[in-house]
């Protein structure tokens, strides 16, 4: 399974992949919507499955001496890295924000989504619907991927609306709690994210490697 | 020794079919797979790697089913795809430190043995190949690892007559090493020098799978060559 990752991060990996992550710190931004940081460190990552489709990565993995369901695995694992480091950041941010900037008049005057634990647990969900829509989409074919993309991008931005509208809603306020208000509802939310993110990757590799094995190179 | 055995492979496309397949490959033997472009050779070979699946059929390396073993069965074949170029734009020696990983039985003599006779620059990338080089490069991957067989697509295309007539005496050197080769090629002097058995693939069935010998015994006219032999028969089955 190293092997393979390195193949993913030395190889298949186009470095906007890597620079996309810094959308993370896009957390910091007042007056914005910080999921976006999210998809475009998912943009990014959908710029380096182009870039190893026009290196032939897919056909160069499975002559490999590894079976196809590790191929899989692979792109999996490393997409899931990408979205570890990115969440990595974010949570770094968060952690800022809930304590030395946590009265900051600019954030509090904020009328989007304030960078917290629930908004980390948005994000989880964000990945996830990547994960679930982009990745298994394109492990139908393990070619096209334009049709899964924009459907993610529809479903994405239909879910960051929802999370940036539920705060407004009368009795759900304590979403956009700062610092640690509410600190153990956060941590439930952000478990909540992580739980969804989990289900839906675990699900969506499954389908990918059972699609993928039928498939004709 | 059979070191591959494809029995009975089917696969069904809409505009052509490969029916009831069947050959094996014998440890330390050179065999030539010889057909005309959309013969059936390509697809045939894909299968062999489990790039296509068969609709039925089975095929076995060392004695174990492709299917459960894939990964095993990999690290003790090399293999060669023609002219298609893994990362273009990636260094050889990038390409290579990550492919050697896979390995166990990597041999870093052979690979610069055989990247100097190549004559391939390990700094360039396959985008700076010409279509032989490229040939070479998937070729040098292939022969490093201590392969016991080799499955090559049309390694010969594309190479100039000197490199072709090199490269064919690669694969009679490694012959007596005891490994086994099985490539496709339309060229038909390719098999007048070095194979020893001929798999011949003509609208997607075998027309003809034994030893050279036999095969010119059993086919070829009063002083024919493999090339017109093989040419007669293309033309009578195209006019049956």
């Amino acid at each position: 399974m190293r092997n393979i990752m390195l193949k993913e991060m030395k190889l298949s990996a186009s470095p906007l992949s890597y620079f996309f992550i810094l959308f993370g710190l896009m957390f910091f931004l007042p007056g914005y919507p910080v999921l976006c940081g999210a998809f475009f460190t998912t943009l990014g990552i959908y710029q380096g499955f182009l870039y190893a489709r026009e290196a032939n990565d897919i056909e160069f993995s499975v002559l490999l001496p590894v079976s196809k369901q590790d191929v899989v695995k692979g792109k999996y694992l490393f997409v899931c890295f990408i979205e570890s480091c990115s969440l990595a950041l974010m949570l770094a941010v968060i952690l800022i924000r809930m304590t030395v900037l946590s009265d900051s008049a600019v954030y509090r005057a904020n009328a989007l989504m304030n960078a917290n634990l629930f908004s980390a647990g948005c994000a989880l969900v964000a990945f996830g619907l990547f994960n679930v829509i982009f990745l298994g989409g394109f492990f139908r074919t393990a070619y096209n991927m334009g049709k899964p993309f924009i459907i993610y991008i529809i479903a994405v931005f239909l879910v960051i609306t929802l999370f940036e509208a539920l705060h407004h809603i009368p009795g759900l306020e304590a979403l956009n709690a700062f610092g640690f208000e509410h600190i153990g509802l956060q941590l439930v939310l952000l478990i909540a994210g992580f739980t969804a993110f989990a289900v839906m990757t675990l699900l969506s590799f499954k389908s990918a490697c059972a699609r993928f094995e039928r498939i004709d190179l | 020794m059979s070191i591959a055995e494809v029995s009975n492979l089917r696969k069904e496309y809409p505009a052509f079919t490969l029916k009831d397949v069947s050959f094996s490959i014998e440890q330390g033997r050179i065999t030539g797979f010889i057909g005309r472009n959309g013969a059936g050779k390509t697809t045939t070979i894909k299968t062999m790697l489990n790039l296509v699946h068969p609709d039925s059929g089975e095929i076995k390396y060392f004695g174990m089913l492709l299917e459960g073993h894939e990964a095993e069965i990999k690290r003790r074949i090399g293999y060669s795809t023609g002219t298609v170029s893994w990362y273009p734009r990636k260094k050889i020696r990038d390409i290579v430190s990550i492919i050697r990983n896979f390995y166990t039985t990597w041999d870093d003599d052979a690979y610069r043995k055989y990247l100097e006779m190549f004559n391939l620059d390990e700094n360039k990338a396959p985008k700076e190949l010409s279509e032989g080089m490229k040939v070479k490069f998937n070729l040098l991957t292939a022969l490093s690892h201590g392969a016991e067989i080799l499955i090559l697509d049309e390694p010969t295309s594309g190479l100039d007559p000197f490199s072709r007539d090199e490269l064919l005496d690669v694969f009679i050197e490694l012959k007596r090493h005891g490994v086994a080769i099985f490539f496709s090629t339309h060229i038909t002097s390719d098999l007048e020098k070095c194979a020893d058995d001929i798999v011949y693939i003509s609208n997607g069935k075998i027309s003809a799978a034994m030893p050279k010998d036999g095969f010119m015994a059993e086919y070829s006219q009063d002083g024919e060559s493999l090339e017109e032999t093989i040419l007669r028969m293309e033309r009578s089955a195209k006019n049956a």
